[in-house]
């Protein structure tokens, strides 16, 4: 226990003065402060060194900082590029098809599922109500074990903590995209409906390979791909926070993604994104 | 196009070219907003990585990119500040290994490569600087990696567990790291 006359450590004068220390530990050190002129002196002196860092760094560098307002012009120009574009990660490989490929696609594809899938086209579900030919009730929600088993790369914790879990997400190829909709028998995927999701996230080890991707609808109602992004997430979070092996976060969102969400979420229904903890409804950054 | 640290030659459009036919989002007014708060920060965050002034511009410009699709993929929007600067980390890294492999590929003495990663003032701006904030700068240069990144996140603003997010490590390691860099900056101080 500090006393009077125990000296804080260089380091917990600096975790002091950045107010990183705890509240007891504070008043401890405020009160050795008030009575040691040569702990003041170091306290000074730490200080002054700060503030001349700080002065020489702005001096130096803020002389050559361009102008906000071009680069200011330059983000809003693209923003906007960017929100007239589609979702990535989904659908953008039907756009660039020919309208002969489109015909063909989908007259295979219809014909396929008829084959295939035909018992479930009398089942209904507050889902997939739209049309007869619509995919079947479950297809979206859960990805088919068999088709999308989950496929991992060997890889590091720390290479998978090195980035934040958005960055390490690639955009799926068209080609693959196609594929993945064609093996789910799936045919003129409607804007904003669908996800070509990764079954094991990449920010998880998940690979780019067709076992690992599967269709997934935003607009489910229930457990849709926003739900399953914030698990993504959070499964993220606590492997990078040494609190969840990383082969167990795999395995429990490869067997099955809605009882790991329950699991890790603890609750049985999704959480809305609005009433997630620490989900400000603003975006004041706060020092 | 070389690498410079000169802005000139940046092609920013016409601001009436830029104009967006349509009203901004709620998530593109928010990123804006957010753009205003950080984007020096960052922009210093991102030079001291040795990187040029342009590119480093760059940087913060994939960074909000990055923000808006977040948002936009609904994802959390705990932490932000965090999260904005270890993208901005990470894209500067990327940039400058992408540009040691350029010098290494068209410089075969690595001349170039050097001078880039030189992050103490050149003889001509340590002739605008006193001694002591040259000398001040060059200690900076001096220090690890790792270090120079604390130091610049700190006086950044962040507080030790973003700092400790944004290059993880612990927090302990963060307190040891500017605990280490304050020491060397006050010795050559004189203090």
């Amino acid at each position: 226990m500090l006393t009077v006359n125990a000296h804080p450590t260089e380091e917990e004068m600096l975790l002091y003065t950045d107010g990183e220390l705890g509240s007891r530990r504070a008043a401890q050190i405020r009160a050795h402060l008030s009575a040691c002129w040569e702990c003041r002196a170091r306290l000074l002196e730490i200080e002054a060194t700060i503030a001349d860092f700080i002065r020489t760094q702005r001096q130096y560098v803020d002389s050559q900082l361009p102008p906000i307002e071009g680069p200011r012009t330059l983000l809003r120009a693209r923003l906007s590029e960017a929100a007239s574009k589609p979702r990535v990660r989904s659908r953008q490989w039907f756009i660039r098809l020919t309208f002969a490929e489109i015909t063909a696609v989908l007259f295979c594809t219809v014909l396929l599922i008829l084959a295939v899938s035909g018992k479930y086209l009398f089942h209904h579900s507050a889902e997939s109500t739209a049309s007869p030919f619509a995919a079947p009730s479950w297809l979206g929600t859960v990805p088919n074990p068999g088709l999308t088993p989950g496929a991992t790369r060997t890889v590091a914790v720390s290479d998978v903590c090195s980035m934040p879990h958005e960055e390490v997400v690639a955009e799926v190829s068209p080609q693959l995209q196609r594929e993945v909709f064609q093996k789910y028998g799936i045919v003129d995927p409607q804007p904003n409906d669908y996800e070509i999701d990764y079954l094991i996230a990449p920010g998880l080890g998940g690979t780019e390979d067709i076992h690992n991707l599967w269709p997934q609808r935003y607009t489910s109602q229930t457990w849709n791909a926003y739900v399953k992004n914030s698990l993504e997430e959070r499964l993220h979070q606590l492997v990078c926070a040494g609190k969840l092996d990383l082969s167990t976060a795999q395995h429990d969102i490869a067997t099955d993604w809605i009882a790991a969400y329950k699991k890790y979420f603890h609750t049985d229904r999704p959480v809305p994104i609005s009433v997630q903890p620490g989900s400000p409804s603003s975006l004041v950054v706060r020092s | 196009m070389p690498p410079t640290d000169s802005i000139e030659g940046l092609s920013f459009p016409m601001i009436a070219d830029a104009t967006p036919s349509a009203e901004p989002s709620e998530i593109e007014r928010d990123v804006m907003e957010l753009f205003d708060q950080l984007r020096n920060p960052l922009l210093r965050y991102a030079h001291s990585f040795g990187i040029p002034m342009h590119d480093a511009e760059e940087v913060v410009q994939e960074t909000f990119l990055s923000l808006f699709r977040h948002l936009q993929l609904g994802r959390s929007r705990k932490s932000l500040r965090g999260w904005i600067f270890r993208v901005a980390h990470n894209l500067a890294l990327k940039h400058r290994h992408a540009q040691q492999r350029l010098c290494e590929i068209t410089v075969d003495d690595g001349t170039i490569a050097e001078r880039q990663l030189d992050h103490a003032p050149n003889p001509e701006q340590q002739l605008s600087f006193g001694q002591r904030q040259s000398r001040l700068l060059a200690v900076v240069a001096t220090l690890p990696e790792a270090d120079r990144s604390c130091l610049s996140l700190r006086a950044e603003g962040l507080r030790y567990r973003e700092i400790a997010a944004v290059l993880g490590i612990s927090l302990g390691s963060v307190s040891i790291s500017l605990k280490r860099s304050l020491a060397r900056l006050m010795r050559a101080e004189g203090r």
